[in-house]
C-alpha cells in the first residue's frame, strides 16, 4: 500500500469555505432539479413549492459536514466545483427544454 | 474507522461546540419553556374586568352591537369559541398591524361582552408579552437584535450545530458499543462527564438531528426563496407559481349576509367531522373581498401552526376554500411540509408530547453545558508534589462564561416570568421592558461568574436561579394570601401548573446548588471547580 496522507484538522479554513459556500450552490441546484424534474414538475402547487426549499437544508448540511474528508482545500473546491457545474449545467437544461 | 479521521472531526466537534454552545444553551432552555407559552401567557394575563361570556345563540347580537359602536371592526374581528385568561371574551379585535417583523405583537387588544342588562361591554386587554420574550430568546439564541441581524447569526450557529452533530456521531462510532450503555463514575471525572454527553447526544439524536434542519431553514428560508427564484424558476415566473396559493373567494353581492358564529360551527361539521372550530378569524382581502378564517382543531392530525391548523372558508356560503392547512385535508406537498413544523414545535400527541419535548429541550441544554464542562477537563492541570497547579486563563474564562451564561439565562427567564405579574401594576408590562429586566439579570450573573471565578460563582448563582424560580410561586402565592393586592391567580389548572412546575424545578436547583458547594469543599483542589484555584480578584489582578 502506498503511504496514505493522513487527515488533518490544520486545513479547515478552505475546506470549510468550499463546503459552505459550494454546498449552497449545490443545494439549490439540486433542489431545482427536483422542482423541474421532481414529480409534477412546477405543478405541484404553493406546497411543492416550499418543500423545495426546505429540502436544500438537509443537502447544505451533509456536504458542510463532510467537506472535511477532502484532503485538501484545493481538492473540496475542486470537487464540490465540479458537482455544481455537473447539477447547474443539468438545471440549465431542463430550464431550457421544459421552460 | 481511520484514526486520522476521527482525530480530525474530534478538532471539528470541540471548535464548532466551543463557539455554538452557550447560545444553544440558551436557545434549547428557553425553547423547553416555550413548550407551555400558551400556559404561560394565560398565567401571565391579569384578569379582565369583563362580564363572562354570553350563550353562543346570543353572539349574533353581540357581534351586530361591536359593528354598531365601532365601525372599523366590521371587517376585522375574531370570535373566540373558547375564552381563556388570555383572551377572556367571545368577540375580540386588534387594530390592523402594519406588515413588518417587530419583535413583539402589538399590545392593542379589545375585548368585548354583554353585561347582565344585555348592554355592551368592552374592555382594552392587557396582554403579558413575557411569554413572546421567551420565544424570541428562543429563536435568536438568546441575542438582543433585530430580527434581520439576530437570524443569519443563529443560522450560522444551526449549522454548526449540525456540524458538531455528525461529528459527534463519529467521534462516538468506533467505541459507540463499548460506551453506550455505560457510566463511568469514579476518580476520573472526565470520562464521567463523557459518558453523559454521549448517552444523551447518541439517544436525542433524532430530535437534534430535526431541530438542526428545521433551524437552518428558520434562519435562511428568505434568502434560499431568493436564491430559487432567481436560478430555479426565473424570476417572472414566481407570481404565477405562488398566485396558486392566493384563496379564490367567488364574488358575492356587497350586501350579502356573512354567516354567523354558529352557522359556521353547522357547516364545518358538516364539511369536517372531528375538526373543532376554534377562532374565527372575519376579515377583508386586499382585493377587497370579505373572507373567513377558521383556526381549530383536529386531534387525529397534526397541524402547521403553534397550537392550531387553519383553513379558508367561503363567509357567505361556508363552503371550504383552501385546505392547504386544514388538518386531514392537504395534498402530500403540505402535508410532508407541515410534519417538519409539527416535530420541531412538538404539535402533536398532545400534552405528553409536550412535556417529552420539554425534557428533550432541557437535556439538550445539558448536552451543550456537559461539552463545555468536557472542554475545561480535558484542559485541567495536575497538582504535582503536593503543589497546586494553578489552571490555564483561558481554562478559567470558559469556566467562568459557561457557568455565568447558562446560569444567567435561567436565572433571567425566571425573573422575568415572575416580573410578568408585578409590572402591570406599575404600567411596565411591555415586551421591551421584561427584555431589560432579563439582561440586566443575566449579565449581572456573567459579571458576578468573572468576579467570583467559576467555582463560586457555580454554587452562589446556582441559588440565584433557585430564588428566581422560587419567585414564580411566590407571586402566586401572594395572590392566594392577599386577594385585594396588585397580583393574581386564575384559579385553572394549567395556570397552577406553571406554579407547581417553577417550585419542583426551584427544588431541584437548590439540590444542585448543594452538591456544587460540597464540591468546592471535597473535590479535588487542582480544578477550576476548586475554590481555592481562584484567585482574589484584587485591583492588581
Amino acid at each position: 500500500m502506498s503511504k496514505q496522507t493522513l487527515y488533518t484538522s490544520k486545513n479547515w479554513l478552505g475546506k470549510t469555505a468550499a463546503g459552505v459556500i459550494l454546498g449552497f450552490g449545490l443545494a439549490i441546484a439540486l433542489s431545482g432539479l427536483f422542482a423541474w424534474l421532481g414529480p409534477m414538475g412546477l405543478e405541484g402547487g404553493s406546497g411543492k413549492l416550499q418543500l423545495t426549499m426546505w429540502i436544500t437544508a438537509p443537502i447544505w448540511i451533509t456536504v458542510i459536514s463532510t467537506c472535511f474528508l477532502f484532503k485538501t482545500g484545493l481538492r473540496a473546491w475542486a470537487w464540490l466545483g465540479a458537482a455544481n457545474i455537473i447539477a447547474f449545467a443539468g438545471l440549465y437544461l431542463a430550464r431550457t427544454m421544459l421552460g | 474507522m481511520r484514526t486520522d479521521i476521527v482525530k480530525m472531526y474530534k478538532d471539528v466537534h470541540t471548535w464548532v461546540g466551543i463557539i455554538s454552545g452557550l447560545a444553544l444553551f440558551i436557545a434549547f432552555y428557553a425553547g423547553a419553556i416555550t413548550m407551555f407559552e400558551t400556559q404561560l401567557e394565560r398565567w401571565a394575563s391579569p384578569p379582565a374586568d369583563i362580564s363572562a361570556p354570553p350563550a353562543l345563540e346570543d353572539v349574533d347580537s353581540l357581534i351586530a352591537k361591536v359593528h354598531e359602536a365601532y365601525p372599523e371592526t366590521r371587517d376585522n374581528f375574531q370570535v373566540q369559541f373558547y375564552p381563556a385568561p388570555d383572551r377572556p371574551a367571545m368577540v375580540t379585535w386588534q387594530p390592523p398591524r402594519p406588515r413588518s417583523r417587530e419583535m413583539f405583537s402589538n399590545t392593542d387588544f379589545y375585548a368585548a361582552s354583554l353585561d347582565a342588562n344585555g348592554e355592551l361591554e368592552v374592555v382594552t386587554l392587557e396582554r403579558s408579552q413575557m411569554a413572546q420574550l421567551i420565544d424570541v430568546l428562543h429563536q435568536q439564541v438568546g441575542l438582543p437584535f433585530e430580527h434581520e441581524v439576530a437570524m443569519p447569526i443563529m443560522g450560522t450557529i444551526a449549522l454548526m450545530y449540525a456540524v458538531a452533530l455528525v461529528s459527534g456521531v463519529i467521534i462516538l462510532v468506533p467505541s459507540l458499543i463499548k460506551d453506550l450503555f455505560i457510566l463511568r463514575r469514579g476518580k476520573n471525572l472526565k470520562r464521567m462527564w463523557l459518558d453523559a454527553h454521549n448517552v444523551l447526544g447518541i439517544f436525542s439524536l433524532p430530535f437534534h438531528i430535526i431541530m438542526a434542519i428545521t433551524a437552518v431553514i428558520f434562519a435562511f428560508h428568505d434568502q434560499i426563496y431568493d436564491t430559487q427564484y432567481e436560478v430555479v424558476y426565473g424570476p417572472e415566473r414566481v407570481p404565477e407559481l405562488w398566485e396558486v396559493g392566493e384563496v379564490p373567494y367567488p364574488k358575492h353581492a356587497d350586501d350579502a349576509q356573512r354567516l354567523t358564529p354558529s352557522e359556521v360551527v353547522a357547516r364545518m361539521s358538516e364539511q369536517a367531522p372531528g375538526f373543532t372550530p376554534m377562532v374565527l378569524n372575519y376579515r377583508k382581502s386586499r382585493a377587497g373581498d370579505k373572507t373567513l378564517l377558521v383556526e381549530g382543531m383536529d386531534t387525529r392530525y397534526i397541524v402547521r401552526g403553534p397550537v392550531t391548523g387553519m383553513v379558508y372558508i367561503d363567509p357567505v356560503t361556508g363552503d371550504l376554500l383552501r385546505t392547504d392547512y386544514m388538518p386531514g385535508m392537504q395534498d402530500g406537498w403540505h402535508q410532508t411540509v407541515i410534519s417538519f413544523f409539527a416535530l420541531h414545535f412538538g404539535t402533536y400527541g398532545g400534552m405528553s408530547v409536550r412535556w417529552a419535548y420539554f425534557f428533550l429541550g432541557l437535556a439538550g441544554a445539558f448536552l451543550f453545558y456537559s461539552g463545555n464542562l468536557l472542554w475545561i477537563e480535558s484542559r485541567r492541570k495536575k497538582s504535582r508534589r503536593g503543589k497546586d497547579a494553578v489552571q490555564r486563563k483561558d481554562v478559567r474564562i470558559l469556566g467562568a462564561l459557561t457557568v455565568g451564561v447558562s446560569l444567567g439565562s435561567i436565572a433571567g427567564i425566571s425573573v422575568t416570568i415572575a416580573a410578568a405579574k408585578w409590572l402591570p401594576v406599575m404600567g411596565l408590562a411591555t415586551g421591551p421592558v421584561h427584555m431589560a429586566v432579563y439582561y440586566a439579570v443575566f449579565l449581572a450573573c456573567v459579571a458576578w461568574a468573572f468576579l467570583r471565578g467559576a467555582a463560586l460563582a457555580g454554587k452562589e448563582l446556582m441559588y440565584v436561579c433557585a430564588l428566581a424560580t422560587f419567585l414564580i410561586p411566590f407571586t402566586s402565592a401572594v395572590a392566594l394570601l392577599w386577594p385585594t393586592g396588585p397580583v393574581w391567580n386564575h384559579g385553572s389548572l394549567e395556570t397552577l401548573m406553571v406554579d407547581l412546575t417553577a417550585l419542583l424545578v426551584a427544588l431541584c436547583f437548590i439540590t444542585i446548588a448543594r452538591r456544587a458547594a460540597k464540591r468546592i469543599e471535597a473535590g479535588p483542589t487542582d480544578s477550576i471547580w476548586s475554590a481555592g484555584d481562584v484567585p482574589t480578584p484584587t485591583p492588581a489582578e
